[in-house]
């Protein structure tokens, strides 16, 4: 009687796996071709040469990660794209928290600021790009221009041309194109926390960064979590607009992995290198997206 | 003995169901994926009609190609399709098509490092047999020189000629006459000349001179022709000779005495992956500067983009105060096309390229895009624009260089001359990298 039990329990489980399942297949099959295979074939093709045009494509074992290891440009782009990330989480963040905080403070004018905000975000990267390049043009520039204009000519830049000034230029147009999304989703987050922690804080005599401090912030921790992941890998794949502000120059000053890896396969026409440092960039895109999960949910169990 | 209450037949359609739909859904989705990654020809004769397909690498040119086109098929029958993906987009297709082998029946030449991949692939037909007639003396000598690759050349392209050019390029210099006070009948004859006259009209102090990183890898090679032959030009770019040697420690310091002199505009090279449009936009359109360093092709974009202004005219790299030899623009064949030997049509393809090539096809792409054709007859006709002259004169006296010069060590020199000019890195330095990089390669 049991065994029977059993079996129809098992079979009825089965039957809901299947169903699921098939829900599922199309998606898996997708994933599968899409994501699983191109990621597998770039490890393959990390052991391989290819000119990305003739049809061999020897093995050549680890040849292409010891060229990478000992390529200077590599680590020099991954020195580039940590300030990129650094700043992408800490400023970008903090920016789009403030916004946030500030627009859901206002009680006129919130759809207006969520609309400006997030703008910028729905421009394309190379729009963004050329408009900076307007912008930051070190003679006829809008920027020292308004710099001329107000009486503060001494602050004029070659605003790209210049080591001193180019990654934090480039760094400051990623801020303003990517700050939207943690923006919205701040405020998201700022209007789900319930109206009664805020009275409850206040009647404890709690100030603004009291109420800051012990509501807003752990009330926030899950949408932090996610925001400050995907604005530090966004941060960290950063490449359009490189590429069409200063194509990782002046120098290397703004050569970032993601601009050599785009170089060394379709200009060098070394897919097999280009492959490598693919694996060991997004290996450690993988391992440092695992710490800051884990650290968040760490947290959040403490 | 408790029974299953679920009434069995009517759930069996429930679940089948699902599994139907998704089946049925993987299959539609897996055959279009198939069809995508299918391997197809974009030539074909479906109506039994010639078709040809031809992909396009220049804007500029677009138009002229264009109309080209229209008239050989009302001349043939044959119908052309131009596609233009655009200058930047145009190498990823082309490669695109060569992975998915649907490649055109006709493609643009390109830069001979870019192109050397298809040429050993066996993506593009050896015209040296064809060139070897009577259609090769319709280029002017050195053409057809410039884009032969010689036995054991450093790409590893067989030897052969895989493309066929109806634009002569050279570099040198576009100058504006008043913004400079440089008259074009009497051009300065030395670098020092040319500085001093940059430095005296150089009134705002922010330089009145431009380069575009990317082109300095053809400046650089014009300025070391000052003290280095082509052959040993070639042989370094083979990695057969230094980057070290004097002529090219000497080429970067022009560079550096630019620079000294105050000469470039903001004292840094624009970079970024539209600096060589920046740079023409800050002399055709803004005015900004009076002399900019330029190929031919640079003329067109002036035409195209700022067509009232023509005060300007081109003149050669002047010669440096201690230069060995005289010094020579860098040799790169101009626009020209490729034939697909692995097309359906590759007969007829190879007859609408040599069409293309004949005279009276040069005088339109010439006339139409303001640029300098490859046709003795027309070169020697006198109706070259007076903005061309200084260019055509260059290409007179061209490099001739069997080797190209690696992607890694064009790389090299963008960076290190924009780090040079920065003050960064000194030569010594900036030829280092280019030992490395010619390493790399």
């Amino acid at each position: 009687m049991a065994s029977l039990q059993a079996r129809i329990r098992g079979s009825r489980d089965l039957r809901r796996n299947l169903t699921a399942l098939t829900f599922l297949a199309p998606a898996i099959v997708l994933i599968g071709v899409f994501t699983i295979t191109p990621f597998l074939q770039a490890i393959l093709l990390s052991f391989q040469s290819w000119d990305g045009i003739s049809p061999d494509t020897p093995f050549v074992g680890l040849e292409n990660y010891r060229f990478v290891f000992a390529f200077d440009a590599f680590w020099e782009s991954m020195k580039n794209v940590a300030v990129f990330g650094v700043v992408g989480f800490f400023l970008g963040n903090g920016i789009a928290l403030a916004m946030a905080l500030a627009v859901n403070h206002i009680r006129r004018g919130r759809t207006f600021f969520r609309t400006v905000f997030y703008l910028p975000g729905v421009l394309s990267v190379v729009v963004v790009g050329t408009i900076f390049s307007f912008l930051f043009e070190p003679r006829s520039g809008i920027l020292n221009h308004l710099l001329d204009l107000a009486g503060l000519g001494s602050l004029q830049q070659n605003w790209l041309g210049d080591p001193d000034f180019a990654l934090p230029a480039v760094a400051a147009v990623f801020i303003w194109f990517h700050w939207g999304f943690g923006f919205l989703l701040f405020l998201a987050g700022l209007q789900d926390i319930p109206a009664e922690l805020y009275e409850a804080a206040e009647l404890d005599g709690a100030r603004a960064w009291a109420k800051f401090r012990y509501v807003t912030w752990p009330q926030l921790a899950p949408v932090t979590t996610i925001v400050s992941l995907l604005t530090l890998l966004a941060a960290l794949q950063i490449f359009g607009t490189v590429q069409v502000l200063t194509n990782g120059g002046p120098g290397s000053h703004t050569l970032v992995p993601t601009l050599l890896i785009y170089e060394e396969a379709f200009t060098n026409n070394r897919y097999g290198s280009a492959a490598a440092m693919s694996v060991l960039f997004g290996g450690a895109l993988v391992l440092l997206s695992l710490i800051q999960l884990t650290i968040a949910r760490r947290r959040s169990d403490a | 003995m408790r029974r299953n209450t679920t009434p069995r037949p009517a759930t069996r359609p429930t679940h089948r169901r699902p599994l139907v739909w998704t089946a049925g859904s993987l299959t539609v989705a897996v055959s279009l994926l198939l069809q995508g990654c299918g391997s197809g020809s974009d030539s074909g004769s479906d109506d039994g009609r010639t078709k040809l397909t031809f992909l396009n690498q220049s804007r500029g040119q677009e138009a002229a190609l264009n109309q080209l086109a229209k008239q050989y098929t009302k001349k043939t029958g044959i119908a052309i399709t131009v596609d233009s993906p655009g200058p930047s987009d145009y190498l990823a297709k082309l490669q695109a098509k060569a992975q998915s082998r649907s490649m055109p029946d006709v493609y643009s030449s390109f830069d001979a490092v870019d192109m050397a991949p298809f040429y050993k692939a066996g993506w593009a037909m050896d015209l040296q047999p064809e060139l070897k007639g009577a259609w090769g003396d319709e280029f002017a000598p050195g053409v057809i020189k410039m884009s032969t690759f010689t036995k054991d050349n450093n790409l590893g392209v067989p030897a052969g000629v895989y493309s066929v050019h109806w634009e002569t390029q050279a570099y040198g210099l576009i100058i504006d006459p008043k913004a400079t006070g440089i008259d074009p009948k009497t051009p300065p004859k030395t670098m020092d000349d040319l500085i001093a006259a940059l430095k005296a009209s150089n009134k705002d102090g922010k330089g009145n001179f431009l380069v575009a990183a990317s082109l300095t890898p053809n400046l650089i090679p014009a300025f070391a022709s000052n003290w280095l032959t082509d052959e040993q030009i070639s042989a370094t770019y083979a990695g057969k000779e230094s980057w070290k040697e004097d002529g090219w420690r000497k080429a970067f310091q022009l560079l550096v005495d630019m620079k000294k002199a105050g000469v470039i505009a903001n004292g840094s090279l624009p970079g970024g992956n539209g600096d060589n449009p920046a740079v023409e936009t800050s002399f055709f359109n803004k005015h900004e500067v009076g002399a900019i360093f330029d190929s031919s092709a640079g003329v067109s974009v002036g035409k195209r983009t700022a067509p009232d202004y023509t005060d300007y005219s081109s003149m050669s790299v002047p010669a440096a105060a201690d230069a060995k030899h005289p010094p020579r623009s860098t040799g790169v064949p101009g626009k020209g096309a490729v034939v697909n030997p692995r097309g359906e049509h590759a007969k007829e393809a190879l007859a609408f390229v040599k069409w293309l090539t004949e005279p009276a096809q040069q005088k339109v792409f010439s006339e139409q895009a303001l640029i300098l054709p490859t046709s003795p007859e027309l070169l020697a006709g006198g109706s070259i624009p007076s903005q061309l002259t200084g260019f055509a004169e260059a290409s007179k006296t061209r490099q001739i260089v069997p080797n190209s010069v690696t992607t890694d060590v064009y790389t090299a020199i963008v960076r290190g001359t924009q780090s040079l000019v920065l003050g960064e890195k000194t030569v010594d330095q900036v030829l280092d990298d280019l030992e490395s990089a010619q390493g790399r390669s």
